[in-house]
C-alpha cells in the first residue's frame, strides 16, 4: 500500500541470475532459509497458511512436512489438504505431525529438514527462542530445505531466520462474477525483519492470490480498501436490501 | 525334540524354619505351598492350615500373592530367553524351555542343565531341571523326580524313564489324580498296561478320562503338544556374551553396535529386511531390560537401527553389570536393495519413499507408532469425513483432488464445528452478522449456499439434518466456511444452528 508503483514492478520482476532467488518478493519464502510469518492479530493463521502456500514455489519432487502443534490445530483448525491443493495442485504429498511438545515439534523440524526426502517444512510451533531459530537456521542452510514457521500474533523478539513476516487478512479482490460474493484472497503482508534485503525491512505489501492462474500478484494500493462491493455495510444494516437483489 | 523344565519356588525368608504360603480356601486356610523342612515335617499342599500347625505349632506362614508369582516367574521367563528364543509358562510354577538347537551353544545338555542350576542357585530360586524330548516327559521328571540335580531323559527312552514317576507328574486335575489313586494306580508306569478303553470307562466323565489319556500321550510323544511361547519366535537375531559384565551405557552402545552389524551382516546375506527390532540386555543378576523399535517398511541398514535404538537407550538399565547383549528381527520379509533412479525423470515416485520411511521411523521412535499421520481421501462428501488421517506405514496416499462439482473448500477446517450466535439471520441466506468466539463479526460479501444432505446410510448420521454451506468474509477481511444446520422447517428438531466449518485464507 505504501509502496511506489515502479518499486512494486521491480519487486515483482523475475530473479536476477546474481543473487539467486532472494532477490525478488517473496525473498526466498519457501524457496531456501529459515522464514517467520506471524500473525498480525490473533485468528489470522488461515490468512498465514494461504499466504505460505501461495507465495512457497511449486516444486513437484518430495513431500511436503507439516507439523502442527496440537493446541495450535485445537485453535485454529488443521489445514484441510482439499483446500491447499487449490494452492498446490501437483503436490504429491502431505506428511502431518502434531506433537504436542514445542522442543518434539522443533526437533521433529531439524530431523525433517535433515532428509532428502522432504523439500519444504511448514512448522505452525508457538514460539522459538533465537537458539533454536539459528539451529534451524543452520540446518536449514546445511541441507538446502526450506522452513516455513506460522506462529502466533506474540511472536516477537530477536531471531536467528531469514525473514519474519506479518500477515493479516485484507478484503477480497472484486469477484467479477457476483460483487457481493467474496474474490480472491488478498493479505497485507509486513516484512518486519529481513537479512536479504536488510534495506527493505519495515515495508508493508498488499498481495492478492488468483487461484485459477496460481499467480500471486501486488494488490493495487487503492483497491486494497474499495475491492468489497458498493456501500453494502449501510444496506445491511437498514435490512432493506436482501443479498441478491443489487 | 528336547524340552526342559525348570521349577521355581519363591525363597522363603527364613529357609531354615518350616515356612508355608496360605489361601484361604471354601473351609478356611489352605497350605497351597511349603518349603523342604516343611515338607520333611509332612505338610504338603492341600492341608488345612489348622492341621498343619497342630502338627507343627512353631509353623511360619503367610498368605500367597499370586500376582507378585506371575510377575516373579515371567520376569525369569525373560531372562531365560538367554537359553533358548522359545519360552512359555507352564502352569503358575513352571517354565517350559525348547532347546532344541540350542545346547550345543552351552556345551550339550547336561553342560547346559549344570549352567542352568548354578545361575538359578546363585539367586536363590529353589528349582527341578527336567529334560528330555517331549515337553510332557520333562514336566513330569521335574515335576516327579525324587533326586535334585538335573533330570535328563535320552531321545525314546520316555517310556521307560516316566514307569517310576507318580501320575502327581502328569499335570492332571486333583480329581483325576484322587480317582487313580483310588484304582491303586499311583505311578506312570502302572497305566501302560492298561486297555485304554477300559481307562477311559473307570472315569464318571469323558473330559476326566480324556485329559489323563492326553497328558501321558504327550509325555509318551504320541501326541504333540506345541509349545505357547511368551513372545513370538524371532526371525534372526545376534549375541553377544560378555566376559566381563559391562555397567556403563558406553558400553552398551558399543555391545549394540556389534550386534547390530551382525544381524544386518545375516540378514543382508539372505535378502531380508525387517520391520522390527528387539533388543535384550541381560544383567547378572538374574533381570533383563528389553527396547524395541520399528520400521515402517523393511530395513536392514545398521545406521539406521542404531539412530532408531539410541532415542531408547536411555532404558538399558546396566544396573550391576550386563552380561549378555541379544538383538533379534521380527516381522522379516524379502527386500531388494533397489538402485537409485539416475535422473528425476526416471524415478517412479516424485518422493523418495525410503528416505521418508527412514524419517518417520526417527519420528515413530521418539513420538510412538501413530505420530506421522497422512490425509487420505475416503468416500463421502461431508466435510469433516472427507479426508481421513490414517498412520503412515511406509506407502504414501493417492493425493485428495479437488472435486470441481463441490464447492469451495476452506484451507482450515476447525474440528469440531464451532456453533456461532446469529446477531441478524434472512431467511434464505447467511446471517449479516454473528458472534464467534466472543468477537461480533459483520458479514460484509457472502456467496452460497451449497448444500451437503446427511449420509442416511451411515449408522453416525442418523437424525442428521441437511447443511447449508456460506462463503462469508467479514468486514474485516477475514474470511469463513458458516454453515447453518437443518433447514427451517425440516421438522427434525428445534430451529437450525449456526456453525463456522472452516477459515479460508
Amino acid at each position: 500500500m505504501d509502496l511506489p508503483a515502479s518499486l512494486a514492478s521491480t519487486l515483482m520482476r523475475p530473479p536476477a541470475t546474481s543473487n539467486g532467488p532472494t532477490a525478488a518478493f517473496p525473498f526466498g519464502l519457501g524457496a531456501s532459509g529459515v522464514h517467520e510469518l506471524a500473525e498480525a492479530s490473533f485468528g489470522d493463521m488461515a490468512a498465514l497458511t494461504g499466504f505460505a502456500l501461495a507465495a512457497a514455489p511449486r516444486k513437484a519432487k518430495g513431500a511436503v512436512f507439516w507439523i502442527t502443534q496440537n493446541r495450535l490445530s485445537l485453535e485454529h483448525g488443521h489445514l484441510l489438504q482439499g483446500g491447499a491443493n487449490l494452492y498446490r495442485p501437483a503436490c504429491p504429498a502431505y506428511v502431518s505431525v502434531y506433537p504436542r511438545q514445542l522442543c518434539d515439534a522443533l526437533w521433529i523440524i531439524e530431523e525433517a529438514v535433515r532428509s532428502s526426502a522432504v523439500s519444504l517444512v511448514v512448522a505452525e510451533i508457538e514460539d522459538a527462542d533465537f537458539t533454536a531459530s539459528r539451529r534451524l537456521a543452520l540446518a536449514s542452510g546445511r541441507h538446502g530445505v526450506p522452513v516455513i514457521l506460522l506462529m502466533p500474533y506474540t511472536r516477537q523478539g530477536a531471531t536467528a531466520a531469514s525473514a519474519r513476516w506479518r500477515v493479516g487478512p485484507r478484503p477480497s479482490a472484486r469477484n467479477l462474477f457476483d460483487p457481493h460474493a467474496p474474490g480472491h484472497a488478498r493479505w497485507h503482508v509486513e516484512l518486519e525483519r529481513s537479512r536479504q534485503v536488510p534495506h527493505l525491512a519495515g515495508r508493508c505489501f498488499d498481495v492478492s492470490f488468483n487461484d485459477e492462474t496460481l499467480s500471486l500478484s501486488m494488490a493495487p494500493g487503492l483497491a486494497a480498501g474499495s475491492a468489497a462491493p458498493h456501500a453494502p455495510s449501510h444496506e445491511i444494516r437498514d435490512g432493506q436490501t436482501t443479498r441478491r437483489s443489487a | 525334540m528336547k524340552s526342559g523344565t525348570g521349577k521355581p519356588h519363591v525363597a522363603a525368608p527364613k529357609p531354615r524354619q518350616p515356612f508355608v504360603l496360605l489361601e484361604s480356601g471354601a473351609a478356611g486356610l489352605n497350605v497351597v505351598a511349603a518349603n523342604a523342612p516343611a515338607r520333611a515335617q509332612g505338610i504338603t499342599f492341600g492341608l488345612k492350615f489348622t492341621d498343619a500347625r497342630a502338627r507343627l505349632p512353631s509353623l511360619a506362614s503367610e498368605d500367597i500373592d499370586r500376582a507378585a508369582d506371575a510377575a516373579a516367574l515371567t520376569t525369569l521367563a525373560k531372562w531365560m530367553i538367554r537359553y533358548t528364543p522359545l519360552i512359555a509358562l507352564d502352569g503358575i510354577d513352571g517354565l517350559m524351555l525348547e532347546t532344541t538347537g540350542c545346547a550345543h551353544l552351552h556345551g550339550g545338555e547336561a553342560e547346559m542343565a549344570a549352567r542352568m542350576t548354578a545361575r538359578l542357585s546363585e539367586d536363590g530360586i529353589t528349582h527341578t531341571i527336567g529334560l528330555a524330548g517331549t515337553p510332557g516327559a520333562a514336566s513330569a521328571l521335574a515335576r516327579g523326580a525324587q533326586i535334585s540335580g538335573p533330570n535328563i531323559l535320552p531321545n525314546g527312552d520316555e517310556q521307560a524313564g516316566l514307569a517310576d514317576l507318580p501320575v502327581t507328574a502328569l499335570r492332571l486335575s486333583s480329581e483325576s489324580t484322587a480317582l487313580l489313586r483310588r484304582f491303586g494306580l499311583t505311578r506312570i508306569g502302572q497305566l501302560y498296561g492298561i486297555d485304554r478303553k477300559a481307562l477311559a470307562r473307570r472315569f464318571r466323565s469323558v473330559r476326566h478320562a480324556d485329559a489323563v489319556l492326553l497328558r501321558l500321550d504327550q509325555a509318551l510323544g504320541l501326541r504333540v503338544e506345541p509349545l505357547d511361547p511368551l513372545r513370538p519366535p524371532p526371525a534372526y537375531s545376534a549375541r553377544l556374551p560378555c566376559p566381563e559384565p559391562i555397567a556403563s551405557t558406553d558400553g552398551v552402545l558399543e555391545g549394540l553396535r556389534r550386534v547390530t552389524d551382525t544381524l544386518c551382516a545375516d540378514l543382508a546375506a539372505l535378502g531380508q529386511g525387517a520391520r522390527l527390532f528387539a533388543f535384550h540386555a541381560f544383567r547378572s543378576d538374574g533381570t533383563a531390560s528389553s527396547i524395541e523399535v520399528s520400521a515402517a517398511r523393511p530395513v536392514r541398514s545398521a545406521r539406521h537401527i542404531l539412530r532408531l535404538f539410541h532415542e531408547k537407550i536411555d532404558a538399558i538399565d546396566p544396573g550391576f553389570g550386563i552380561d549378555l547383549l541379544l538383538i533379534q528381527a521380527r516381522r522379516t520379509g524379502p527386500m531388494t536393495e533397489t538402485a537409485m533412479a539416475l535422473s528425476g525423470d526416471l524415478a517412479t515416485s516424485d518422493t523418495d519413499e525410503i528416505a521418508l520411511s527412514a524419517l518417520a521411523d526417527r519420528i515413530s521412535a521418539k513420538l510412538g507408532e501413530t505420530a506421522i499421520t497422512l490425509h487420505q481421501p475416503a468416500h463421502s462428501h461431508v466435510p469433516e469425513r472427507r479426508e481421513r488421517r490414517i498412520i503412515y506405514d511406509g506407502k504414501l496416499a493417492p493425493p485428495i483432488a479437488h472435486q470441481p462439482s463441490m464447492g469451495p473448500r476452506p484451507l482450515r477446517l476447525l474440528d469440531p464445528p464451532e456453533p456461532v450466535t446469529v446477531l441478524a439471520e434472512v431467511p434464505d441466506g447467511p446471517p449479516l452478522s454473528f458472534v464467534w468466539r466472543r468477537i461480533p463479526r459483520k458479514v460484509a460479501r457472502a456467496d452460497g449456499p451449497e448444500r451437503i444432505a446427511p449420509e442416511w446410510w451411515k449408522l453416525e448420521e442418523k437424525g442428521a439434518r441437511a447443511r447449508d454451506y456460506y462463503r462469508v468474509e467479514d468486514q474485516s477481511g477475514r474470511r469463513y466456511w458458516l454453515y447453518r444446520d437443518g433447514l427451517y422447517d425440516d421438522g427434525r428438531g428445534g430451529p437450525p444452528i449456526w456453525h463456522v466449518h472452516g477459515l479460508f485464507a
